[in-house]
């Protein structure tokens, strides 16, 4: 027994992690770190799929030049006010969120974080083409464009209808146990499980609602292949397939606070949406900035509801983001400009990821 | 209870009800005749209710096509990738929050930096590289990528984190190796932390669909989250309607059963995965 620990002694602690380590830093080395490396390089290459694939040299470095050929253009200028609605909602922003720290009412990173978000919204949309100048890729920013306005329907109507679900459900007994798993349920399917309901439900022939509203004597829509609404109802899909997370992290929330408060308030006569909107909401406002900063994060990589259910259209209303990543690459093999527009998704990204970040540590102290 | 809260649990029957319908529609449809959808999909009460009724989609879809295919390819990505995760995980997890050892701290901000890089960041290089490498329509090219996700680790390392030291402090006083802790002490406790973390490995494998798009092109390698993108976009006119259906509700059975058993595992491992992941 005594030769046999001693032989185990002999491996260190250094040497025993270096074991234990390995095969989690080779699989990330290999499949995370590289590929996210490489995607960087391939982005400054003009590297056809097909090409490279049957001679490895066919790639030609061209340094930046497919960031210009995606987001930029010809004679491209800017003005304070090219799209007055959009800057000016960024420039209120920005007054906003000074105007919000100088009196205290927000912490410093709600501040930064609203005011940086304002300028970018008061500083983009003020590039247009100038005279006899055009985008170099037509379709790249009213691509982001249709993302933001996904991100802009879903992530409100997710937090607004969690907040309520939630508050409503915020009690510890059999039904409202039972009313939970319901409203969480739609949240394990799978994204083509989601798209294949909703596809059929939209269906203006065969659809419920179409179903529905003839039977009370309406005209069926014609959802997805209607301008108008091919967004709507992608964004109706997502708000019932990813409500189910955002209720429960209100739930966690909401157990946090103290129910002195609400028994405090029930004295001042504050029961039921005023106990809401006077003691849930003030507490709650951590877990909204977090589960608004996550749904913004989650949303903003949607793929599978727009590839499925609309095909990007009618006339490119519903195309976003990753979907035009995913065709730049496997359709038009063009590997060097998709892994651009990767590159810029992971930017801002990134910059969400590290906002979470800061929120969770504030959230610690 | 009083009163109030009788009609509280009464009036939310009414949104409960409605987030459910959808589901519920998708299974009833499954159990119609297809000959019977192609004319109207609201036989009796919108459709919600499966009269007339048959199981004979069910039967088709095990007798051929290629759904029973997919969804054993499924249960052996998800299996491999929730092992190889589980592996990786708590080995890396352990020794991050209780060994000590030479650029510590580096190495855990670097597996925890990756934490921020999405998906679809990196699909186009892993698609050259595997490519490259001729893995594409392989188990391994679909389990292999989701392995280097640095969340596992994350969560491992916070769990192991939590436990006194004194446990481990006793064991090595006893002149127990530290694999043989690692082995013996600590593993057995973080039962609950690698229950919470397989739920979401396995729920994840199940329902990707970006990477299994790119990487199986051949329908043998399809798993069934993209077999039933590949036949939803036809649904009508070759399958049948109520045949498609059957394959939503066979696509989302095993996680469904799991939700429903472990809910509060599920529940928690969405959770972190949302919000870490």
């Amino acid at each position: 027994m005594t030769g046999q620990t001693r032989q185990k002694r002999r491996i260190t602690q250094g040497q025993a992690a270096f074991v234990l380590l390995l095969p989690f830093l080779a699989t990330y080395a290999l499949f995370l770190v590289y590929p996210f490396l490489r995607g960087i390089w391939i982005s400054l290459h003009d590297w056809n799929l097909l090409a490279v694939a049957f001679n490895p040299d066919a790639k030609e470095f061209v340094g930046l030049r497919n960031y210009e050929r995606v987001m930029w253009g010809r004679n491209i200028e800017w003005g304070a006010v090219a799209s007055p609605l959009l800057q000016g909602i960024g420039a209120a922003g920005v007054a906003l969120s000074v105007f919000l720290r100088r009196a205290g009412r927000v912490s410093k990173v709600t501040a930064i974080a609203l005011g940086l978000a304002s300028a970018l919204l008061f500083v983009l949309p003020g590039f247009h083409p100038g005279e006899g100048g055009r985008w170099y890729d037509r379709r790249f920013w009213p691509t982001v464009g249709n993302t933001l306005v996904f991100v802009g329907w879903t992530v409100p109507g997710v937090t607004v209808a969690a907040l309520l679900i939630a508050a409503a459900l915020n009690r510890e007994t059999r039904a409202m146990s039972v009313y939970r798993t319901l409203f969480f349920l739609s949240q394990i399917l799978s994204v083509t499980v989601v798209t294949l309901i909703w596809q059929i439900m939209f269906s203006p022939r065969q659809g419920l609602i179409a179903n529905v509203t003839e039977a009370f004597g309406g005209s069926p829509i014609v959802w997805l292949t209607d301008e108008r609404f091919a967004m709507a109802a992608i964004v109706i899909t997502t708000i019932w397939w990813s409500l189910g997370i955002a209720m429960i992290l209100f739930l966690a929330g909401m157990q946090d606070i103290s129910k002195d408060l609400y028994e405090a308030g029930a004295l001042d006569n504050a029961t039921g949406a005023r106990a809401f909107w006077y003691i849930t909401l003030p507490n709650l406002k951590r877990t909204i900035t977090l589960v608004i900063v996550l749904q913004v994060i989650l949303q903003f990589q949607v793929f599978g509801q727009a590839h499925l259910m609309t095909q990007g259209g009618p006339n490119d209303t519903t195309q976003v983001l990753v979907r035009y990543i995913y065709q730049t690459a496997f359709r038009d093999s063009e590997l060097g400009r998709a892994s651009a527009m990767a590159v810029f998704l992971f930017v801002i990204m990134g910059g969400f990821s590290i906002l979470q970040f800061v929120l969770g540590r504030e959230d610690d102290q | 209870m009083n009163r109030s809260y009788k009609w509280l649990v009464m009036a939310l029957a009414i949104p409960a009800f409605l987030w459910l319908v959808p589901t519920l529609w998708m299974v009833s449809l499954s159990f119609q005749p297809n000959e019977v959808l192609a004319r109207t999909t609201s036989t009796t009460f919108f459709g919600l209710i499966p009269i007339p009724f048959t199981a004979e989609n069910y039967a088709a879809l095990f007798a051929f096509g290629q759904t029973p295919m997919w969804f054993l390819n499924s249960l052996i990505v998800a299996a491999g990738m929730t092992l190889g995760v589980l592996i990786v995980s708590t080995t890396a997890g352990y020794a991050l929050a209780r060994l000590e050892f030479p650029f510590k701290r580096a190495i855990t901000i670097l597996c925890l930096v990756g934490l921020m890089v999405p998906e679809q960041a990196v699909f186009i290089p892993l698609y050259t590289m595997f490519a490259d490498l001729g893995w594409h329509n392989s188990y391994h090219a679909l389990i292999l990528p989701r392995m280097a996700v640095p969340i596992g680790v994350f969560l491992m390392l916070q769990f192991f984190k939590a436990i006194p030291k004194d446990i481990e402090e006793a064991a090595r006083l006893d002149g127990v190796g530290w694999l043989q802790i690692f082995w013996y002490v600590m593993l057995p406790l973080a039962r609950p932390a690698m229950m919470t973390l397989a739920i979401l490995t396995f729920l994840y494998a199940w329902n990707d669909y970006l990477w299994p798009l790119v990487s199986a092109q051949r329908q043998e390698f399809f798993t069934i989250t993209l077999g039933l993108a590949s036949i939803q976009s036809n649904f009508a006119q070759s399958e049948g309607l109520g045949r498609v259906m059957a394959s939503g509700v066979i696509a989302s059975l095993p996680v469904v059963v799991m939700f429903l058993i472990f809910q509060r595992y599920v529940v928690q491992a969405m959770t972190v995965g949302g919000t870490k992941g």
